[in-house]
Order: structure tokens, then C-alpha cells, then sequence
């Protein structure tokens, strides 16, 4: 096996939350309120539901052929060079998808901290520390995340909640009147592409101990995603107003700004960086795992330690030129990142799926 | 586990064991990681204690040194005595014991952090007064803290060789006496001092081994904090995580009760709860026989009915 770790449901779960919430928290907010202006919660609510629909072709995908990944059944539904094309499509998106949350870590770290840094620094460092831990398997990062995690969501909480003081929520009114119906399912496709990330756990159900949960770890993790991502939308609209969400780019660190506790600590976004950094560290190395993973089992290899250090090094070198700048990386995330995404989180799972059934593959499972 | 315990030590072939530390270094999981994953103790109790939790202990003969194996990270702030006082000061001890773990880990490159790159952080007070002993500084803040603590090192170890009387006036000379001629000389800050002597106490309230591996770990997160400010500390501390991560102590994972999660083992862990509400023993250590105590033992006042059946 490539790889032996294996890991509870529990774990799962909270692995999956990693998986899409830290950069969700940082870049979500302004798009939907460039779409739906104060009516974003219903977007983030629409999106949440559509992404329990998207996860189910995958996860039931997955569950066909126990044992596989993504990069496996695709030979077994397609046939072998077809199948491969498939699993190779799937590899590519993987670097990019992992080199755009590279990038994304490094813009936000460049523009909220340390603007005279060149990204590569930020970047070298967490992928230095991402790769140490995806060399030691899966089970390594899933420990770190299960301590991460709850430290992480407990500061998003304290944040949000230290800034009752300042909110109004009569900035979320008029609710839907504004706005009417496409508008908020335009803001909606954005957060759905986003949470949709959650497909990539068909690279992780076949070393879940009990694979006939993933559904359940799925729809769980989407849920206290979309769950914190919303809690901390409402609260950032009710802060500012949806004008001045719109404009940032970063909504929740001018958020995280405004904390003033007793006229005495300001100015406290160092320490919600860890929030960052670490949740940008779990989220990195899930995708780090899954790509170096997915080369080794295409090209069908005995381990994938090897790749580590390749697939890293091709990750940094792409996170920094894709983009010139991080207006551009924004303005792509809101517009050409969805419909490419889509294609591999929807599109071609539901297509395996159909082939799947229309062949009567691996119905025992369900 | 005991065969795995038997087995490693059969494969040693030495002309002599001279020391427990001879055995640990030989069996131990990982000999690179700065983390001890092997527990020694001298106390009888302490071995007994472990004993009955289901660990394996290592006796040598000519040395009052135990080893146990398997250890987990969180026993770094476990002592005896904490389960001889009552459950309440047993667990504000062991609160107080993990904050200044991270203080003695943290706090040197906290302060350069937040000095050298972090200052919107501070309050305006204590900007102004931290500002105005750092104006006439010769070194930056990162020279000198390290400077400080190398400093400090020397002089702990030099206070564990001297004879025990001349050893107690030497330290008291070095820290008081060194310390306040070089705050006035205006060579160091004050503040640099005062945090040096803090996270030197600090390391000495939890246990030996992950004291000296705490102490050797704040240098590399005082220069990763140097080069890039809090980012650097929160990457040094988040390897350091992952590094604790990937260890194992003969089988079970050394963050045990905390990741792999294992709520019913929490118990021990942050704070010390009653001990009629230890029920079950550490899990992946004891596997045959889970249960400590039966249930029900907390002391409680006769019911109103008892007293009509008696």
C-alpha cells in the first residue's frame, strides 16, 4: 500500500473543515457581497445545500470500488487509457487548485503583514514545514489538525464574539427585497465552488477506517463549514455594512482590527495570524498529500515520499506565476476558477457515475 | 509491549551499562528528535503508579534510575504530588505548569517579535516605556535576547558543576550582580532581564527531559522569529508540532489523549480531575484491563430516605 495510514471518522471530519475553511474565511466574504450585498447569508445557505448535493456523486463514486481513489476507479469505470486520462485531468487540477491556495496564503500574509516581503518567502517556509509533515503520512497532519482545529475554530468564535459590542444589524436589512433572486444565487455559485473542495475526499475515503461514513463525514464537514463560514459573514455585514464589505479584500482582518479590548489591547491581528498560518498549514498539506499521492499512484508507484519534494517545488514555482498580483488572483478566484472547478468537482464525477451505473460496477457497496 | 520491550533489548551489544541513559539512548524510537521518548524517573512511587497503569519499567542494577516506557508528551506536566493534593490545586498547578511551558518556549522570541516588527501590538504605555530603554541600546533586540539566554544557560550550567557552597554565592553573583552591571553599563535592557530570569524559572516547573528539550528548542524559534517576526514564531512552533506529531513511544503516538483524540483520557491532561472520576486507565497503554476503579465512589451525604431503611 502507498500509503497505511488510516484514519477514524472523527478525524475525517475535522481534517475535511481544514480542508476548505481557513483561505473560505479569508477571500468569501467580499465576493458574495459584490453579488448579493447584504442578502450573502442566504447565498452562503444555498451554497451549503448545493454542496451536500455536489459531494454525493463522488462520495458514492468512491464507495463503488472500496480500496481506490480518484486517481484508481477511473480505470475501472473507463477502461485503462481513458481511465488514466481522467486521473491525470484530475492530478493537474490538483496542482493547480494546491498552487492557487499557495498563493492565496502568501498574497494574504504579503498584503496583511509584512508588505515589502516577496511572497516566495512566506510561502517557502509553510511549504518547507507541509512538506516534513506530508512525508510522515497521513496520520501526521491529521494529529497536528486535530490539535489545530479546535484552537483555531475557538479564536474565529472569541474574534467574533469580542465585536458584539460594535454590531448593528440592521445592516443586514432589507432582507431579500434589494436584491431578488439572481443576484443571490449568483453570489452563491462562488462559496458552493469553494466548499465544493470537499470532493477531494475521494482521495482520502479509502484510508477512512469506516469507508461507509464518508457521506456522513462529508455532509458533516460542509455543514460546520458553512455553519462558521456564515456565523462569521453575518457578523462582518453587521459590522460594516455591505458597502464597505464589498470594497476590501479582506474583510475579516479589518475586522479582527477593530478589536479593542478595554481601551488597552488594539490592534491584535499578529496573534489571529496564527489562526492563519495554521490553518493555512493543514489546508496546504491535505492538498500537498493529495497531489503528491495521486502522481505516485498514476504512475503507479511503490511509495510517494519521493514526489514530495518535486510536487512542492512545482507548487511554489506555479503559486508565483499565475498571478502578478493579488487584485489578479481575486479577480480570477471570482470569475474563471468557478466554471474550471466545477468541471472536476461536478461534471466529470457525474459522468464516471453515470458510466458507473450504466456498466452495473461495484452496486455492493451501497 | 513487553515483547517489543525484550526484544530491543536483546539486540544490545555493549561492553557495559553503566547508566540507564546507556539503555534509553539504545532503545528509544527516535535518537534524532530533541524530544525524550523514554521516561525515567528516581521515585519508587511514581514506578509503581506506572506500573499498575500498565507501562514496563527497566531497572539497572547501580543506578537509582528507572526507565518506563511508553511516555506521552502530556506527562511532561504530570507529577506525583499532584495526585496526593486534592483535585482543585492539583489542577490550577497543572494550568499554571502549561502556561509557562509556553512561556519558557515562547517568550524570548515573543518579546523580539513584537519589538523588532510587531510594536502596534503593545499598548501605549507599555510602548512608551519598552521605546524609551531600547533608544540607547547598542545591539538590537534580537542580539541581545540571545546573548541573555545563552548567558543564562552558562550560568545554570555552571551552578550544577560548583561545590555546594561556593555554588550558591557564585549563582546568586552571576544572576544579581552580572545582570544589574550590565542594565547599568546600558549593554542590555531591563526588560530583556527580567524576561531572561522569567523564562529561566519557568523552565524548571515542569519535568526534566522536556525542560532540556524546551531549552534547546528556543533558540531555533528566537532566530525563526528574528528573521520574520510573529510569522517565524508561529512556523517554528507549528514544526515543532508536526515534529511531535510524526513520534511514537513504542507504539502508542506521543501526543496521545490529545491527538488521536481520546476525550475520556482528557482527564489527566489539563487539569487533574477527582479521583472517583478516573475510571479507566490510559488506553492505547492498558489494553486488557481498562477499568481503575467502580463506579460510584464519590463521596457523597446519606440520602434523605437512608435513614428510614436504616
Amino acid at each position: 500500500m502507498l500509503e497505511g495510514g488510516k484514519i477514524s471518522s472523527k478525524q475525517a471530519v475535522l481534517l475535511m473543515v481544514s480542508m476548505v475553511l481557513p483561505t473560505a474565511f479569508l477571500f468569501v466574504a467580499s465576493v458574495i457581497t459584490h453579488m448579493a450585498k447584504q442578502d450573502g447569508w442566504i447565498s452562503l445557505l444555498l451554497a451549503i445545500f448545493s454542496v451536500l448535493l455536489i459531494a454525493w456523486p463522488v462520495v458514492n463514486l468512491s464507495q463503488r470500488f472500496p480500496g481506490k481513489t480518484i486517481f484508481q476507479f477511473p480505470e475501472a469505470v473507463l477502461g485503462k487509457w481513458p481511465g488514466k486520462l481522467v486521473a491525470f485531468l484530475y492530478i493537474l487540477w490538483l496542482f493547480h487548485i494546491s498552487s492557487e491556495i499557495l498563493r492565496q496564503f502568501g498574497s494574504f500574509m504579503v498584503t496583511a503583514f509584512m508588505t515589502e516581503t516577496p511572497i516566495i518567502v512566506f510561502e517557502l517556509f509553510i511549504m518547507a514545514i507541509a512538506a516534513y509533515a506530508v512525508r510522515n503520512g497521513l496520520e501526521v497532519f491529521t494529529r497536528v489538525n486535530e490539535i489545530l482545529l479546535p484552537i483555531i475554530l475557538g479564536m474565529v468564535f472569541t474574534v467574533n464574539i469580542l465585536l458584539i459590542p460594535e454590531l448593528d444589524f440592521k445592516r443586514l436589512l432589507p432582507v431579500y427585497a434589494d436584491n431578488g433572486v439572481v443576484p443571490i444565487i449568483k453570489g452563491a455559485v462562488m462559496p458552493a465552488v469553494w466548499l465544493g473542495e470537499i470532493v477531494v475526499i475521494a482521495v482520502l475515503i479509502p484510508y477512512l477506517k469506516k469507508a461507509e461514513e464518508a457521506y456522513r463525514v462529508a455532509a458533516a464537514a460542509t455543514l460546520i463549514t458553512g455553519g462558521v463560514l456564515t456565523f462569521s459573514y453575518v457578523n462582518s455585514i453587521a459590522l460594516y455594512g455591505p458597502e464597505t464589505v464589498g470594497s476590501w479584500i479582506y474583510p475579516s482582518l479589518n475586522k479582527v482590527r477593530m478589536i479593542n479590548i478595554a481601551n488597552f489591547l488594539e490592534r491584535l491581528e499578529a496573534i489571529i495570524m496564527f489562526v492563519w498560518v495554521a490553518g493555512g498549514l493543514v489546508k496546504i498539506s491535505i492538498f500537498y498529500w493529495a497531489t503528491a499521492l495521486g502522481c505516485a499512484q498514476w504512475l503507479e508507484l511503490k511509495d510517494y515520499k519521493p514526489l514530495v519534494l518535486p510536487v512542492g517545488v512545482i507548487f511554489l514555482a506555479l503559486s508565483i506565476l499565475a498571478h502578478d498580483s493579488v487584485l489578479d488572483l481575486y479577480t480570477y478566484l471570482s470569475t474563471s476558477f468557478l466554471p474550471f472547478s466545477m468541471i472536476f468537482q461536478l461534471g466529470i464525477p457525474l459522468l464516471l457515475l453515470v458510466v458507473a451505473v450504466f456498466r452495473g460496477q461495484g452496486g455492493a457497496q451501497q | 509491549m513487553l515483547c517489543e520491550v525484550k526484544e530491543r533489548l536483546n539486540r544490545i551489544n555493549i561492553d557495559s551499562i553503566l547508566e540507564t541513559g546507556y539503555i534509553e539512548e539504545l532503545i528509544e524510537d527516535s535518537p534524532w528528535s530533541p524530544f525524550s521518548t523514554i521516561g525515567h524517573t528516581e521515585r519508587p512511587d511514581k514506578v509503581a503508579a506506572q506500573l499498575l497503569e500498565g507501562r514496563v519499567a527497566i531497572l539497572v542494577d547501580g543506578t537509582p534510575y528507572v526507565l518506563t516506557v511508553p511516555l506521552l508528551f502530556v506527562e511532561a506536566i504530570q507529577s506525583p504530588e499532584d495526585y496526593y493534593e486534592r483535585s482543585m490545586f492539583s489542577s490550577a498547578i497543572r494550568l499554571l505548569r502549561w502556561f509557562s511551558f509556553f512561556v519558557c518556549l515562547l517568550a524570548p522570541s515573543l518579546y523580539i517579535a513584537v519589538i523588532t516588527f510587531h510594536h502596534e501590538m503593545l499598548p501605549t504605555a507599555l510602548l512608551l516605556s519598552l521605546a524609551a530603554q531600547r533608544e540607547a541600546m547598542p545591539f538590537p533586540a534580537f542580539v541581545e535576547v540571545f546573548f541573555m539566554e545563552f548567558a543564562f544557560d552558562i550560568l545554570r550550567e555552571a551552578g550544577t558543576r560548583l561545590p555546594r557552597q561556593v555554588g550558591q554565592a557564585v549563582s546568586i553573583v552571576g544572576a544579581l550582580i552580572i545582570g544589574e552591571a550590565a542594565v547599568r553599563a546600558g549593554l542590555v535592557a531591563a526588560g530583556t532581564v527580567i524576561l531572561v530570569a522569567l523564562t529561566g524559572i519557568a523552565s524548571f516547573t515542569f519535568w526534566y527531559s522536556t525542560s532540556i528539550s524546551i531549552r534547546l528548542l528556543r533558540f531555533p524559534i528566537m532566530v525563526m522569529a528574528g528573521i520574520l517576526g510573529l510569522y517565524g514564531l508561529i512556523c517554528g512552533v507549528l514544526a515543532i508540532l508536526v515534529h511531535l506529531a510524526t513520534l511514537r513511544s513504542f507504539g502508542v503516538p506521543f501526543l496521545y489523549p490529545l491527538a488521536p483524540l481520546k476525550a475520556g483520557n482528557l482527564k489527566d491532561v489539563i487539569v487533574r480531575t477527582h479521583w472517583w472520576a478516573m475510571l479507566r486507565r490510559t488506553g492505547q497503554i492498558s489494553v486488557a484491563n481498562q477499568q481503575r476503579l467502580a463506579r460510584g465512589l464519590k463521596p457523597t451525604p446519606p440520602q434523605a430516605g437512608d435513614e428510614q431503611r436504616k
